[in-house]
């Protein structure tokens, strides 16, 4: 019995490492990208560095880990009847922050996949923002669109 | 000896568990948002009219002038600024023959009786506000300065506005 329990001890005490290193991997949508009110015919920006209207998603993982990061991108948000207003991406629209302050961000293009790593607490922010371009006859009324972030972690 | 077996299959399960978790993938979503305005609308509501003007005699007619003036009305999002900027003609033509027209003006207001109006000169960019359902009217007046040796004729020329959020 006595033995069992070195065993034991021993098992909780080389397992508990290796569960403080690995966080499950969670992703959380923590701010919606806001374009806010736009005019018909007046693309509105919004920059990554925004703090009030960039849309922001916040990882937690393995310590320190590499992770991939892929959007999902929409061509365009869906408002009233189903009229449509186009939203473009710039290469340096979504920025990552091993930090999680948006004012230090390493700048990547949201189209492409980009490889980033954990804090040493294994966390970090994705920051992201883009251009809505109305037409001069978009329909008045509110509009929406989902931007999903796909995150892997790499071996 | 059993128990022993046991423990380590659980510590074996901890460590495959804790390799599992390496090679994890997850996402989430969040929502583009924009509230698209009205779009702006303007109509060309009633002409600026000089009537009978008579050779070497100058006429106006004042902005403030709800029968005369010329009028445009706008239609929009409520309480939106917005620009107005004016092309004006320097004559007035008829045929081959012109009529020179001047000191152009121009009063705005949220209603079409022009009550609380403000006068404004018209230009390349004149600020402007909707009100609060979305309206706003535009008069302007001008002089026209017939010479003393004005061909008789009808004259016309055309004022354009253009309003931008």
């Amino acid at each position: 019995m006595k033995r069992e329990s070195f065993v034991l001890i021993g098992a909780l005490l080389l397992g508990a490492p290796l569960v403080a290193q690995g966080h499950p991997l969670t992703v959380t949508g923590v701010r919606g990208l806001t374009y806010g009110t736009v005019l018909p015919g007046v693309a509105r920006i919004i920059l990554r560095t925004d703090p009030a209207n960039s849309g922001q998603f916040d990882i937690r993982g393995p310590n320190r880990s590499q992770v991939l990061l892929s959007f999902v991108l929409p061509a365009a948000m869906v408002g009233p009847s189903g009229a449509l207003m186009p939203l473009s991406f710039g290469a340096g629209d979504a920025g990552y922050s091993q930090s999680q302050l948006i004012g230090s961000q390493v700048g990547f293009d949201p189209s492409q996949p980009f490889t980033a790593t954990l804090s040493n607490n294994g966390r970090g922010s994705v920051f992201v923002g883009g251009r809505a371009n109305p037409a001069t006859n978009q329909r008045a009324g509110g509009y929406t669109a989902t931007l999903t972030l796909n995150v892997t972690v790499l071996p | 000896m059993r128990t022993i077996a046991r423990l380590t299959l659980v510590v074996a399960a901890l460590v495959v568990t804790s390799t599992i978790a390496q090679a994890q993938t997850n996402n989430a979503s969040i929502t583009a948002t924009a509230t698209v305005q009205t779009p702006i609308n303007v109509a060309a509501a009633q002409q600026l009219s000089f009537g009978n003007v008579f050779p070497g005699v100058n006429k106006t007619v004042a902005a403030p002038d709800l029968t005369n003036a010329g009028r445009f009305d706008v239609t929009g999002q409520a309480g939106a600024p917005v620009t107005l900027s004016f092309t004006l003609p320097a004559t007035l033509s008829s045929g081959s023959n012109t009529m020179p027209i001047d000191s152009y003006a121009g009063v705005r207001a949220d209603n079409s009786s022009q009550t609380s109006g403000i006068g404004f000169v018209p230009g390349a960019s004149n600020p402007a506000t909707l009100s609060a359902t979305g309206l706003l009217f535009i008069w302007v007046g001008a002089r026209v300065t017939p010479a003393t040796n004005q061909a008789q004729g009808t004259y016309t020329g055309s004022i354009t506005m253009t309003v931008v959020y």
